[in-house]
């Protein structure tokens, strides 16, 4: 059947990069099936060729270096974070080192009762506490509002 | 593009130098929007989309060896953003579509004719969602202005003698969506 042998050509002749012979022309102009679909294929062909493109919006290239420069700081903040825990998680294992190393050399011994020591030195807090409790309190809640407006202030930059 | 001009561009973005970049986004943002518009219908969307090829190319260029044009490494990003946008239509390469039943199911009625171009267009938008992304980039990039055929096969990573047959046997299935399931 020509139709079958004409099918997977119809495209490139629609297109004109198929040269069609003088026989396949007879056929085409005469069969209602083949003229049909060249018709259609060439129906796309010229859709296809005059679609519009989608253009950007003007605000495009702002929006992707906007976006850039978001991610930019999230990686900033990300390596700022894990550099301040490195640095504290090192100023601890100095410290434990440092305190162990001091410990087995034997500078923590001291010749008196450590927890008579303790007991009156937490007999002393007790006391100071107690008679300062106005001040403590004034002391707590304004402690608590500098780190309220601290954090109140980093929550604002991000 | 001259390929000197690509490199110093790319060498620029990879010292961080914002205005190069923006350059870079400047000198490609028709095409890559053009590209994914064409193929997904939300503009919002499409925006989103193409915003975050430029994000994967700013994350990428660092290990961007030169290897292939710049343009080349652009459109495979916008490929495979099409692909993750669309997993159903990404999952069949073009080699493996099946061409082996020419014979379309339905004969295009003279009713056919009778549509509007409007309610035409309106069709064949459809029927190109409805084609592998391999096919849709194709097709769209054709029939894009700058667009050539050795971005498009290399892009596609198609042998340059293969690709008009295969923008080919895209549009002859996209004559049948239209034959069969977009009457």
């Amino acid at each position: 059947m020509r139709c079958d042998a004409l099918e997977p050509l119809i495209e490139a002749i629609a297109d004109g990069t198929h040269d069609v012979s003088a026989d396949d022309r007879a056929h085409l102009s005469s069969c209602p099936v083949c003229s049909a679909r060249i018709e259609e294929a060439r129906r796309i062909e010229q859709w296809l060729s005059s679609r519009d493109v989608p253009m950007p919006p003007a605000s495009f290239t702002a929006s992707v270096m906007a976006r850039i420069g978001e991610e930019k700081w999230k990686t900033e903040r990300a390596v700022d974070i894990g550099f301040n825990l490195a640095i504290a998680a090192a100023v601890i294992i100095i410290l434990t080192g440092a305190a162990g190393a001091a410990w087995s050399l034997g500078f923590f011994t001291v010749a008196i009762d450590g927890e008579a020591l303790l007991r009156a030195a937490v007999a002393q807090v007790e006391g100071r506490v107690i008679s300062q409790v106005q001040s403590v309190v004034i002391g707590a809640v304004v402690l608590t509002m500098a780190l309220v407006a601290w954090w109140w202030a980093e929550a604002a930059t991000d | 593009m001259k390929l000197t001009s690509e490199h110093e561009l790319v060498e620029r973005c990879r010292q961080g130098d914002e205005t190069a970049f923006r350059e870079l986004v400047d000198q490609y943002k028709n095409m890559v929007f053009g590209l994914i518009g064409r193929s997904v219908p939300n503009r919002s969307r499409a925006e989103e989309l193409a915003q975050d090829v430029f994000l994967k190319v700013h994350r990428g260029l660092p290990y961007f060896r030169g290897e292939s044009k710049l343009s080349t490494w652009i459109y495979r990003i916008v490929i495979n953003a099409l692909s993750q946008e669309r997993p159903e239509l990404a999952a069949r390469s073009i080699d493996d579509v099946d061409d082996a039943d020419d014979r379309p199911r339905h004969q295009p009625a003279a009713d056919d004719r009778a549509f509007g171009d409007l309610v035409l267009r309106d069709r064949l938008q459809k029927a190109i969602e409805r084609l592998p992304i391999q096919y849709q980039v194709l097709i769209n990039g054709h029939y894009m202005k700058g667009m050539r055929y050795e971005e498009l096969a290399a892009a596609l990573e198609l042998p340059m003698g293969t690709v008009k047959t295969h923008l080919h046997r895209a549009k002859r299935q996209l004559r049948r969506l239209l034959e069969t399931e977009f009457r």
